[in-house]
């Protein structure tokens, strides 16, 4: 070994990267969503392309995200443009944005915009896309749907039979769920299934109803194939065959109808007994008090929100827009067979809108965690119901009143923070 | 080795080989399968078209679909990250070998008050989480003007990779006897000299085996990576991230383009750590 040789080599190696500092001009999107390689690619070839100056587009997880985000707060400058996350990503944020109230909202609802408010009178985050969870299934499954059922609007009972008959028929369990690690199983729980039931996703945490609740998806979970606790995403075992009849985020679904749009159906998520319960998805763009150029971000953030913009985006992310916008055609597989089933969904005479956690800020992590650890408790490890029940609903209490947070809908709205029966 | 009724008599010598020989090849095979089954898949899932990854029954054989790779390789960064990725695991290994062999020898030929509290404290560096350390870390980096810049970086996973370097190098040069170097000392070298002449060429395939893990563990790093830098984007913080949630051909490809080039690594400093292992081939 020629250590000579070695030493040059590395003195020079160090030297060269010592003067390799930041050289950036373009603004840079921090974000959450789109994560994926294919959509952040997507993201930056076909939606953020034909923004002048150019963007880099970086697809974060949570943790890292966060952390750059809070030491760029802490250190007072930054080198982020746009932060880009949903609403629970963003809601934590509150003191570190800048207001966004200058930006042309008009054409948004104001349902969504009040989200970006954040509780205070700021433009916090402006909404920037949305979407939501559905149901898929296997065309093979649909023989096995149970007789008098509607594809468009199956109750529980209605969908266990049909998982039921599923399992009998070919021996497997074929219902799946994103039960995994990354899947987003509590937003089943917070969303959809206690809502159905209690008609409500705090307050009535513990009541008769939840107990049904519960009852039911246990029914359910008997015919659900065991590796769901390994799934984060549904479009993967639908694509095996693994699984004829799922659960998931659309974005989760989107590859299996790309793939093989003839073979898959998507339709709208069962009713309980207090109504067809679903939870819109919304994701915000935000700017930073500490954004390096203001005017650039506030630029990016307004040429996110074009019509041509929004439809681009929903190609690359099957996220939609959060404005009225005229569809072509010639939109991929997915988003076909996704739009009239959220239309369904969302204009169902029983439609029940559950909606994302509001006011807990970082606490957001730990409400879902609740909601985790129930279904863990109940379905995984076979505990009693009412017991858990009763547990959990005095940690979902007392992080209620720590997050001092109000209740939303579809709760009741209350005074003080959102009370737990 | 079905045949019975042999437990009477003891069984012949040859056959014993035969038998040991037996137990030896599979094991051979069972431990070369246990590295190389996995290194298979992922070539070969990496080099197969998307439909035939998640198909079933697969062929074992890959088709030589590169449209996965080429996805990868085209996808803007991947080569800058590439690039980053080699000079930060190469700064980390420097910096981990040239502060932790030093402190190897000292710990290994010298006895000073705290010797035992600094090895203590050595390992410590690898008790706390670094996404808690993350967030001081980098708002310090951005005031001191280190953020996002190779050399941030690579100090952080110096860092990590320390411990490692020290402990290593400490064995190490523990096991070479001080009387070499006292009889370098008798004829005529300074202690500088002895170390250099006599113990780091005994040394260094230790040495390089432990430049290795600093280097691995440089390059598996993910979450230092994704906080401290932005422009400079590692390969590992710029597609471990993108990866766990993308479909799974693309997991495949992006896996091959992780490994690969660790592999390459490993394979290019072979020589030193087969040394280490006492299989010397020079």
């Amino acid at each position: 070994m020629n250590k000579l040789e070695t030493l040059k080599a590395g003195a020079a190696l160090a030297t060269m990267t010592l003067l390799a500092g930041p050289a950036a001009a373009e603004a840079l999107f921090w974000s959450t969503q789109a994560k994926p390689v294919e959509e952040t690619q997507a993201m930056r070839e076909q939606v953020l392309a034909g923004f002048e100056g150019g963007v880099d587009y970086q697809g974060m997880d949570e943790g890292p995200w966060l952390t750059r985000i809070q030491a760029e707060m802490q250190a007072g400058s930054g080198t982020i443009a746009v932060l880009g996350g949903l609403h629970g990503d963003l809601s934590g944020l509150g003191e570190g944005l800048m207001d966004l109230s200058a930006i042309d909202t008009s054409v948004i609802g104001d349902a969504m915009l009040e989200l970006g408010r954040l509780g205070t009178d700021q433009q916090l985050y402006v909404p920037w896309m949305q979407a939501t969870y559905l149901m898929a299934a296997n065309r093979e499954a649909l023989q096995y749907l149970p007789e008098g059922a509607d594809l468009n609007a199956l109750t529980y009972d209605q969908l266990i039979a049909w998982a039921a008959a599923v399992h009998e028929a070919t021996g497997e369990r074929r219902f799946g769920f994103p039960a995994g690690p990354q899947g987003l199983r509590h937003r089943f729980f917070q969303g959809f299934l206690l809502p159905a039931y209690t008609g409500s996703t705090v307050t009535e945490f513990r009541s008769e109803a939840a107990v049904e609740a519960w009852g039911v998806f246990a029914e359910l979970w008997s015919h659900t194939t065991p590796a769901s606790t390994n799934y984060s995403f549904m479009q993967e075992p639908l694509l095996t065959g693994d699984v004829w009849i799922a659960f998931d985020h659309v974005a989760r679904l989107a590859d299996a109808f790309n793939q093989r749009p003839d073979d898959f159906v998507a339709f709208p998520a069962p009713a309980g007994p207090e109504g067809r319960a679903y939870m819109p998805v919304l994701a915000g763009l935000a700017v930073m008090n500490t954004a390096p150029d203001a005017e650039q971000s506030m630029a990016l953030v307004n040429y996110m929100l074009q019509p041509e913009t929004q439809i681009a985006t929903l190609r690359a992310t099957n996220f939609f827009p959060v404005m009225p916008v005229d569809m072509p055609d010639d939109m991929p597989a997915s988003v076909q067979a996704f739009a009239p089933a959220i239309a369904t969904m969302t204009g169902a005479s029983d439609a029940l809108p559950a909606l994302l956690p509001m006011g807990l800020g970082e606490l957001g992590g730990q409400f879902s965690q609740i909601y985790t650890d129930t279904f863990e408790q109940i379905i995984l490890a076979g505990r009693p119901v009412e017991a858990t029940l009763d547990a959990q609903a005095e940690v979902l209490r007392a992080l209620m009143v720590q997050a001092n947070a109000p209740c939303w809908a579809p709760d009741e709205p209350s005074d003080g923070p959102c009370p737990v029966n | 080795m079905t045949e019975a009724g042999t437990q009477d008599a003891p069984p012949a010598p040859d056959r014993v080989r035969r038998s040991g020989r037996w137990v030896f090849v599979t094991g051979v095979g069972l431990l070369v399968a246990w590295v190389l089954v996995p290194i298979w898949l992922l070539l070969a899932n990496a080099l197969s078209a998307p439909a035939e990854v998640t198909a079933f029954p697969r062929s074992i054989i890959p088709s030589f679909d590169t449209a996965s790779l080429e996805f990868f390789f085209g996808f803007r960064g991947v080569l800058d990250a590439l690039w980053n990725s080699i000079q930060v695991a190469s700064v980390t290994m420097i910096v981990a070998i040239g502060l932790g062999a030093p402190a190897g020898y000292a710990l290994s030929r010298f006895d000073f008050p705290g010797k035992e509290a600094f090895r203590f404290l050595v390992i410590m560096t690898r008790a706390f989480p670094l996404p808690l350390l993350a967030l001081p870390l980098a708002v310090m980096f951005i005031r001191t003007g280190l953020d996002d810049t190779i050399l941030g970086l690579a100090l952080v996973h110096a860092t990590l990779a320390l411990p490692f370097a020290v402990l290593i190098t400490f064995s190490l040069f523990s096991g070479i006897p001080v009387e070499l170097e006292e009889a370098a000392w008798t004829l005529g070298c300074t202690r500088l000299q002895a170390v250099i002449k006599v113990v780091l060429p005994l040394a260094a395939p230790g040495i390089a085996a432990s430049a290795v893990f600093a280097f691995v563990i440089s390059w598996n790093e993910v979450f230092a990576a994704a906080v401290l830098t932005i422009e400079n984007r590692t390969l590992t913080a710029f597609l471990l991230q993108s990866l766990d949630v993308s479909p799974l051909h693309l997991k495949f490809a992006g896996g091959a383009a992780l490994v690969i080039p660790a592999l390459l690594f490993i394979f290019a400093v072979r020589k030193y750590l087969f040394a280490m292992w006492g299989i010397a081939n020079r």
